[in-house]
């Protein structure tokens, strides 16, 4: 099954080879959908296939090296009924999926969405959810 | 002195017969632009403001009625949707907070939750318990109100609507949870409240024409102010106020509970001031822009009351989505709707020009010469440098094991951090990790040392390292330096010890 994940790297462990080595340890065919590193941390999302019981070595085999990683699924829903626009989504988006338009209006581009769900737990009122849709 | 000299009576004799000139703050900034203060002041008699951000420190008083046999909740407990009220009242009388929390769901409701519920006309399940007296037996009770039910809903808030508010960043290596959201590591984003532009408070800076009695819009009905708010802090353009008005005519629309990841829940509060415009100084102050209104970026990384200044910044500036930070370009989120407070100040502006709201005189002005103090404390908040061991033993990496639990058991410690030729701290080794190398064939510390060491600094306050090694459940930390030298080890013993004395 097809699964992604997101890492985020802290300064001290952007010099470290921590993706290399566990595609190293686990033997995993990775494939990097997004990433952006620099001297001062960052972050990286990565897709492969995996079981239940790979899924959760490898997240301990990132978790153990001292980055955060979670697996994130399926796509991000607005909520227009519960979202009132205040915008405290949009700096956490690593893609600048989240913004807010002319009018102070809040838009998500589906297009530019990597799902890395870090959005979701921003929002105050909870509009901003994991779609069921896989 | 001032040119223009009108009175509130006047503004409200042109609004009875239909000739007022009211605008929105973001309208006036064109018009005095435009215009001059003198010209602005003559021409515009109210100018609305609008405000939609979380404000923690709201809530309502509610009052149920009396049960059959009578209950005095007063002295017992009462909940709302599982969330505690205030029960030090009388019988039947309560006060929901908005961060007060669900015993059941925690965090995902709040008061702020049921404030919503019970405007939107939602039933809400109340369960209460008293102590029995002759006058009020009963002991329990459950049943389902709305807010129909209540004799008395009264959003009723100690203090809402700040002046401005500081923007937030955080200069931690890790992401952290404030009530200023999500913050991201090394400066990664920056968060900021306050309506800028449309601030009412902001917008009369010195308070002339707001005090108590000030009628205002309030969670989509009519509210008042009734005193200043609670730190009320003047003299640092860090104002605000106490409000009231009455729930069952508010609307969900402006009353939102909310939930603020990991940190609590709280409620997003609409509220507008209509500023009448007397003279050319309130004109001159009613039409800011948002260049001319500035704010500081502190760093929240700081677990202090007093965090450092990053640097000053504009609401303009924050309004753009992006600032200098750190050398780099940084996203700005702002935490209140400025979509909402536009329509606050919008419909504030319908609702004057159509004589439904006529403005109030003030019975008391809000003091403008006031300071907030901080807490008196009966003891100074001690640090890591007062309560740390200073001669800390260290090992080196290529230590055989058994000379390290010699070492440990010598000295009775469990802890023993792992330094390089130059003193620089790699690693650290606990009796734990000798304890489960027994049986391998690991020989050297190298090996069984943790690289990833969760460190303290000599400056920061012992509760701040208590949470540390709370959240990483660990039992020490070595104390080092900025060149990563180490200065000390505490422990939570050290850390124990220090509460026993704290309770004597």
């Amino acid at each position: 099954m097809k699964r992604k994940v997101f890492i985020r790297y802290s300064s001290q462990k952007a010099e470290e080879p921590i993706l290399a080595s566990v595609i190293k340890e686990s033997g995993l065919l990775v494939n990097i959908l997004y990433a952006n590193i620099t001297g001062k941390g960052g972050e990286i999302l990565i897709s492969f296939d995996a079981s239940e019981a790979e899924m959760d070595r490898i997240l301990t085999l990132f978790r153990e090296k001292g980055v955060e990683v979670w697996e994130t699924e399926r796509t991000i829903e607005l909520d227009r009924e519960l979202c009132f626009d205040c915008g405290a989504c949009i700096s956490v988006c690593p893609t600048k999926a989240l913004r807010l338009n002319q009018d102070f209006s809040l838009e998500l581009n589906e297009e530019k969405c990597i799902c890395c769900e870090v959005c979701v737990s921003m929002c105050p009122v909870r509009a901003l959810r994991i779609s069921s849709k896989l | 002195m001032t040119e223009v000299k009108k009175t509130i009576e006047y503004i409200n004799e042109r609004i009875r017969s239909g000739d007022a000139v009211v605008v929105t703050a973001e309208e006036m900034v064109q018009i005095v632009k435009e215009k001059g203060s003198v010209k602005a002041a003559r021409e515009v008699d109210v100018v609305t403001t609008g405000t939609f951000g979380a404000m923690c420190s709201s809530g309502a008083f509610l009052n149920f009625g009396h049960s059959d046999p009578p209950i005095k909740f007063g002295g017992g407990e009462i909940y709302l949707n599982d969330v505690p009220a205030y029960a030090g009242l009388a019988a039947v009388d309560t006060y929901i907070g908005a961060t007060s929390m669900s015993v059941s769901r925690g965090m995902e409701y709040g008061g702020g939750h049921v404030i919503e519920d019970l405007v939107r006309g939602r039933e809400v399940v109340l369960r209460g318990r008293g102590y029995s007296t002759d006058c009020y037996p009963r002991k329990e009770i459950e049943t389902v109100i709305t807010i129909e039910d209540l004799n008395q809903a009264i959003l009723c808030s100690p203090r809402n609507a700040y002046q401005r508010y500081r923007a937030a960043a955080n200069s931690r290596d890790e992401t952290i949870y404030t009530y200023m959201g999500m913050l991201l590591p090394n400066f990664g984003n920056v968060t900021f409240s306050g309506a800028g532009v449309l601030s009412p408070l902001t917008k009369d800076p010195t308070y002339e024409t707001i005090g108590i009695g000030t009628r205002i819009f309030l969670g989509g009905g009519k509210g008042y102010i009734f005193w200043e708010g609670t730190q009320h802090d003047p003299k640092r353009g860090l104002g605000t106020i106490a409000v009231v008005g009455d729930l069952k005519q508010m609307k969900p629309r402006y009353l939102r509970g909310c939930t603020i990841h990991r940190y609590g829940t709280s409620l997003y509060v609409g509220l507008g001031v209509p500023i009448p415009i007397l003279n050319e100084r309130i004109a001159q102050s009613a039409g800011l822009d948002e260049t001319q209104i500035k704010t500081e970026v502190l760093d929240y990384g700081v677990p202090r009351r007093d965090r450092p200044v990053l640097r000053e910044v504009s609401y303009a500036e924050l309004r753009s989505g992006e600032i200098e930070l750190a050398g780099k370009s940084v996203p700005v989120s702002p935490l209140g709707s400025f979509k909402l407070a536009r329509e606050i100040a919008l419909t504030l502006k319908e609702w004057i020009e159509r004589g439904e709201f006529l403005l109030s005189q003030p019975l008391q002005r809000l003091p403008s010469d006031s300071v907030c103090r901080p807490m008196k404390q009966a003891e100074v908040t001690p640090l890591v440098r007062d309560v740390m061991t200073k001669e800390v033993i260290t090992g080196r990496a290529d230590y055989p094991i058994a000379e390290a639990a010699k070492i440990l058991r010598e000295k009775n410690i469990d802890h023993l951090p792992i330094v390089d030729e130059k003193g620089k701290l790699i690693g650290i080794v606990t009796s734990w990790d000798i304890a489960t190398s027994i049986g391998t064939k690991k020989n050297r510390l190298s090996e069984v040392m943790t690289t990833r060491v969760i460190t303290a600094h000599e400056d920061e306050p012992v509760d701040f390292v208590a949470r540390t090694l709370e959240k990483h459940k660990i039992s020490g930390v070595p104390v080092v330096n900025s060149g990563m030298e180490v200065k000390g080890i505490l422990t939570s013993e050290d850390i124990s010890r220090l509460l026993g004395r704290r309770k004597k």
